[in-house]
């Protein structure tokens, strides 16, 4: 813990003293940034990253916002919630340990998700105080979420490789299209929740470096240019086009496993605040459910 | 009716300029500008090269079809009847979209926020204020000097000593430096 809190303040003194030196928008190079402006052979990513914010990014996330929920709402209207009698027998799925990172890493989307939206939307909301809130609050959420997403990825990474179980998974859409109680092939986790593990991590960790490269704007980031071949301004161009458009993914994905735990399996939640899974474990993770019976633990 | 040649403009005469930095000193003593914030700049292309090195000033050009405007999550900015686009820092959250949108780099952001966020975006209004009461104490405090709602004309190209850098409506501006071109016997 305390190795992280010396790693933020190294990193915001370092980032107050690259602030101190030559700009690397507003210096030198900001003669070669007007010239290369939208020129043949320049990256074209400022007319670029224009014309999305201006006439896509906010109408895409509206789509999401509006069609992802609607979805559900008619799945749970047609085919309704999966409902699992509460039996005796229980496993023990999800230690103390797996339930504080999955808690914080939760508590933070919770408050990074709806921020982002007001961001988005900030005309709606009038812009001002309210919306700069949104803005910071979005940023100093993203601390937890940056702290537990490395141990988080560490802890399922075995559970979250894709197998062949996946394939047949994906085939029925895991069985969600039927109000049918047939077992259904996945390990512990199954291939729709593998799917968000891997567009939470890696799309998390590129939400992480964007909003970093954003927030700290004028952040010299040698590696970073010669890596890319971008300058500091394409790279926050970059960063933006790249922020907006995982940000469809992720909230397309986070607001599905919110669904899924809250409405679409009942009592689904529990288990990641008790720890205990029960019973529909058999149905929806049989695999999983054979392998432990096998070894006598359910 | 407005047309696009009666827009205002800046227009910076690089066979005049000579690089003496009094626009941009101007304007951070007239309009009280924190340190690390400079709405104006002299730029010098090809230093050292013989026939070659040319100086400039820029700052926000005031663009027709401003990309801040058209980016901005909060649509904070506002282009007046004359063409001076202008924001308004109170609805303003310093997300920096804007300076990603701009060709010329032009939105600056003091850092004001705690841990270094940055705070509502600065840019050369054209000494025309915000859309607060023109003259009023809070409008100067935020945007610097109202000169354009005085009759003056904005400080950069007022002090400048050379009349290299020019403003006004875009026919007048051409207009004098067609002059110029024909005075001098060859192009820009």
């Amino acid at each position: 813990m305390r190795k992280y809190v010396t790693m933020i303040i190294a990193a915001l003194s370092l980032a107050s003293v690259a602030f101190a030196t030559e700009s690397q928008i507003w210096g030198e190079m900001r003669i070669q940034n007007i010239l290369g402006y939208d020129k043949e052979g320049s990256t074209h990513l400022g007319p670029l990253f224009t014309m999305l914010q201006h006439q896509y990014f906010a109408w895409i996330f509206l789509g999401v916002l509006i069609g992802v929920p609607l979805a559900f709402f008619i799945h749970y209207k047609i085919i309704g919630p999966k409902v699992f009698p509460h039996s005796a027998k229980k496993y023990y799925a999800f230690n103390l340990y797996n339930r504080i990172i999955h808690q914080v890493a939760a508590v933070s989307f919770l408050v990074i998700v709806p921020t982002g939206f007001i961001i988005v939307f900030g005309d709606f909301f009038g812009g001002g105080t309210l919306v700069r809130m949104a803005k910071n609050l979005h940023g100093i959420f993203t601390i937890p979420f940056t702290i537990v997403v490395i141990p988080m990825a560490l802890m399922w990474l075995k559970e979250a490789l894709f197998n062949l179980d996946d394939i047949k998974w994906f085939m029925i859409l895991g069985g969600y299209l039927s109000k049918e109680k047939k077992p259904i092939l996945a390990g512990k986790f199954n291939a729709g929740q593998k799917m968000w593990y891997w567009v939470a991590i890696l799309g998390g960790i590129t939400m992480i470096l964007s909003g970093a490269i954003m927030f700290f704007l004028d952040f010299k980031m040698q590696m970073l240019h010669d890596l890319t071949g971008l300058s500091q301004i394409d790279l926050l161009r970059a960063a933006a086009i790249i922020h907006n458009v995982m940000g469809f993914a992720v909230v397309a994905l986070f607001i599905t496993h919110v669904y899924m735990s809250m409405f679409a399996i009942k009592g689904a939640v529990q288990s990641i605040i008790t720890g205990y899974v029960e019973e529909e474990v058999k149905i929806l993770h049989s695999t999983w459910y054979k392998k432990l019976k096998d070894q006598g633990k359910f | 009716m407005m047309s696009e040649l009666s827009k205002m403009k800046f227009y910076c005469d690089t066979n005049r300029c000579i690089e003496c930095f009094a626009c941009s000193v101007a304007c951070a003593e007239a309009h009280d500008l924190p340190t690390g914030i400079s709405r104006r700049k002299v730029i010098t292309l090809f230093n050292g090269v013989e026939g070659k090195e040319i100086s400039t000033s820029i700052a926000c050009m005031h663009c027709t079809d401003a990309p801040c405007e058209q980016v901005c999550p909060v649509d904070c900015f506002y282009i007046r009847e004359d063409g001076i686009v202008l924001h308004d820092k109170n609805r303003c959250i310093g997300c920096g979209y804007c300076l990603y949108a701009c060709p010329f780099g032009a939105p600056q952001f003091p850092r004001d926020g705690a841990f270094g966020a940055k705070g509502a975006m600065d840019k050369c209004t054209m000494c025309a204020g915000g859309p607060l009461e023109t003259n009023s104490v809070h409008e100067r405090e935020l945007y610097g000097q109202n000169r354009i709602a005085e009759g003056k004309v904005p400080m950069c190209a007022s002090i400048c000593s050379t009349n290299a850098l020019l403003v006004g409506d875009a026919e007048s501006v051409s207009a004098i430096y067609r002059k110029r071109v024909v005075g001098r016997g060859r192009g820009a």
